[in-house]
């Protein structure tokens, strides 16, 4: 993505100090991270954790109780002509079911002062062509998904903010959106994408901001984020107590994640193996903990201390932060 | 303000809400003109169909979408113009395309304005189409009839327009499309009757007696004594739009869309 063009109008979105309640629950909790153009970021976190708020808050939907969040350093509110900035894609249900397509299409160009010829256009990058009249209620998840997105980009914005645009697509659906994504951040456009499918996300993010109960646990780049997870094993033994004794002993980190299960990091299976076939321990299971993106998510979200270490964080550039 | 007014016309003409009220309106037209021609017999044999004669029966057969109360379909146009966008989700995406909520809400206003308008002339033309006709095979005169046009025409045009308004009011401060929808109806057939027929003189600041009173030469002399004058009736018809709009606005409208 480094290669990529820069658009004239491209522009970050920063979320800065941003809080937001509703009565008792505390959804987004001093939330702060930077989108830069011309990459895909992926805003990653477990059901609840707050990623819709947050872009509802982003694109002026909900109110923030406190904190900004800003598209080029503006609400998105006080934008000229939103649409040429900035598209989104939220909820798939958007739509009237009575409508076409099309004139769906229409409806929102004419009143963002769009061509309503684009709608064709767009309707046509999404591969909805053929199905541009029919009527929205008889379109299957996917194809709604796809028309969002064809609304997202009817103004041609540079920056884009999808939630779940992976929802209802098969999979050659998620491998075109894969491509798609690809293509719209290498024009220059910044891409902001929240999701939950982690294996999808690792294969198309570059960057990835992670939140858990309203909180950021880590941002940065993803190759950054899986580089610091250590190699780790996860051995299931009735003979926990000597096993963590044993590790003491080869002075290798250990922690006991259950009772008959325990967790010894920065270690890999060709060393450990020997040394559990020496010490005569009973396993059950011996589990290779990879440094995957969904590592490094289940182990920043659980309420388990994480295995990923903080690390400094250069001025100006994200880093990882443990919770 | 066009633009946003233009798309939420769009959307009333790309949705069916709209055209079934549009055609109700036809339908209570046409029930309108046939109540028009016919005339209780002197003899007590029943009623017969004869071409109107009077001034007052020309006047209600130019009103006819007005005559039988196919008025307040242009409040439910209002209603449907607003609420719509809570039944079906659409407000997120008219919000993304224009985030300032008093402009959307402007236009939507206007919008059903536009459309109450429209809908008055849909039934006009249904009189044209079937109300001139009729009158010439029953031996009436077409050109008395539109003597009294000019008397009767922007009333009745007003009264359409200022009761869309009205229900785009109720749809700004009832989210719920049925519960607006059904809050007209309660409106129209129990709480207006009711006060028409203890306390005349507080019914008729109510909206459709105040509407009755905007297209003064559409309602029946015995009524006129009560009703307001046409002007302070477009004032109160207005604010029974307005109000509600703007009480909606800061209620219902500015909140938060999860």
């Amino acid at each position: 993505m480094d290669t990529a063009t820069r658009r004239p109008d491209a522009v970050a979105i920063e979320v800065s100090g941003l809080n937001k309640r509703f009565g008792s629950i505390q959804a987004v909790a001093d939330l702060d991270f930077t989108v830069a153009p011309g990459r895909i970021t992926g805003f990653l976190g477990p059901n609840g954790a707050g990623k819709t708020t947050t872009l509802r808050i982003l694109l002026g939907l909900v109110k923030a109780t406190s904190g900004t969040a800003t598209i080029g350093g503006h609400r998105y509110e006080d934008l000229d002509r939103p649409l040429h900035r900035v598209g989104a894609l939220l909820e798939s249900t958007s739509f009237h079911p009575a409508r076409r397509a099309r004139d769906h299409l229409r409806m929102c160009a004419i009143a963002a002062s769009i061509e309503v010829s684009r709608a064709d256009e767009v309707l046509d990058l999404v591969g909805l062509r053929d199905a541009a009249r029919r009527r929205v209620g008889g379109y299957s998840l996917g194809m709604r998904q796809r028309l969002g997105l064809a609304t997202a980009l009817l103004g041609d914005p540079s920056v884009l903010i999808l939630d779940e645009p992976a929802n209802g697509l098969d999979p050659q659906g998620i491998a075109w959106l894969r491509e798609f994504l690809r293509y719209l951040a290498g024009e220059g456009r910044t891409v902001l994408v929240s999701s939950h499918l982690l294996a999808e996300m690792s294969q198309t993010v570059d960057d990835v901001v992670i939140i858990a109960d309203g909180r950021a646990r880590a941002s940065g780049p993803l190759a950054s984020l899986t580089s610091q997870v250590r190699a780790a094993m996860r051995v299931r033994t009735p003979e926990a107590d000597r096993l963590l004794g044993v590790m003491a002993a080869a002075h290798w980190t250990s922690r006991r994640l259950a009772h008959d299960l325990v967790l010894v990091e920065s270690v890999t299976p060709d060393q450990l193996g020997p040394v559990l076939a020496r010490s005569q321990i009973v396993v059950y299971e011996l589990v290779n903990q990879s440094t995957d993106l969904e590592s490094v998510f289940l182990s920043l979200t659980a309420n388990e201390p994480p295995v990923v270490r903080p690390v400094a964080t250069a001025p100006g550039q994200p880093g990882v932060s443990s919770p | 303000m066009i633009r946003g007014i233009r798309s939420e016309l769009f959307k009333l003409r790309t949705s069916p809400g709209p055209w079934v009220v549009a055609g109700a309106t036809l339908l209570f037209t046409a029930l309108g003109i046939v109540v028009v021609f016919l005339v209780r017999r002197g003899d007590g044999q029943g009623v017969q169909f004869i071409a109107p004669t009077s001034v007052y029966r020309l006047r209600r057969l130019i009103g006819a979408g007005f005559a039988v109360g196919g008025v307040w379909m242009a409040a439910i146009a209002g209603v449907l113009c607003v609420t719509g966008e809570y039944r079906h989700k659409v407000m997120t995406t008219s919000l993304l395309v224009e985030p300032r909520r008093w402009r959307l809400l402007t236009a939507k206003a206007s919008a059903s304005l536009i459309w109450g308008i429209g809908l008055a002339i849909v039934s006009l033309l249904l009189v044209g189409a079937m109300g001139i006709p009729l009158l010439n095979s029953q031996g009436g005169s077409v050109s008395a009839l539109l003597d009294q046009a000019g008397a009767v025409l922007p009333g009745f045009f007003a009264a359409f327009a200022l009761l869309a308004l009205f229900g785009a009011g109720l749809g700004t401060l009832i989210k719920n499309q049925i519960a607006a929808v059904v809050t007209i109806l309660a409106i129209t057939f129990i709480v207006e009757p009711v006060f028409d027929g203890i306390l005349p003189h507080v019914g008729r600041w109510l909206p459709f007696a105040a509407s009755a009173a905007v297209a003064g030469g559409l309602a029946p002399t015995d009524a006129r004594m009560y009703l307001l004058s046409w002007w302070l009736a477009a004032i109160v018809l207005t604010a029974w739009g307005l109000v509600p709009i703007l009480i909606g606005y800061f209620v219902t409208f500015k909140k938060d869309v999860t």
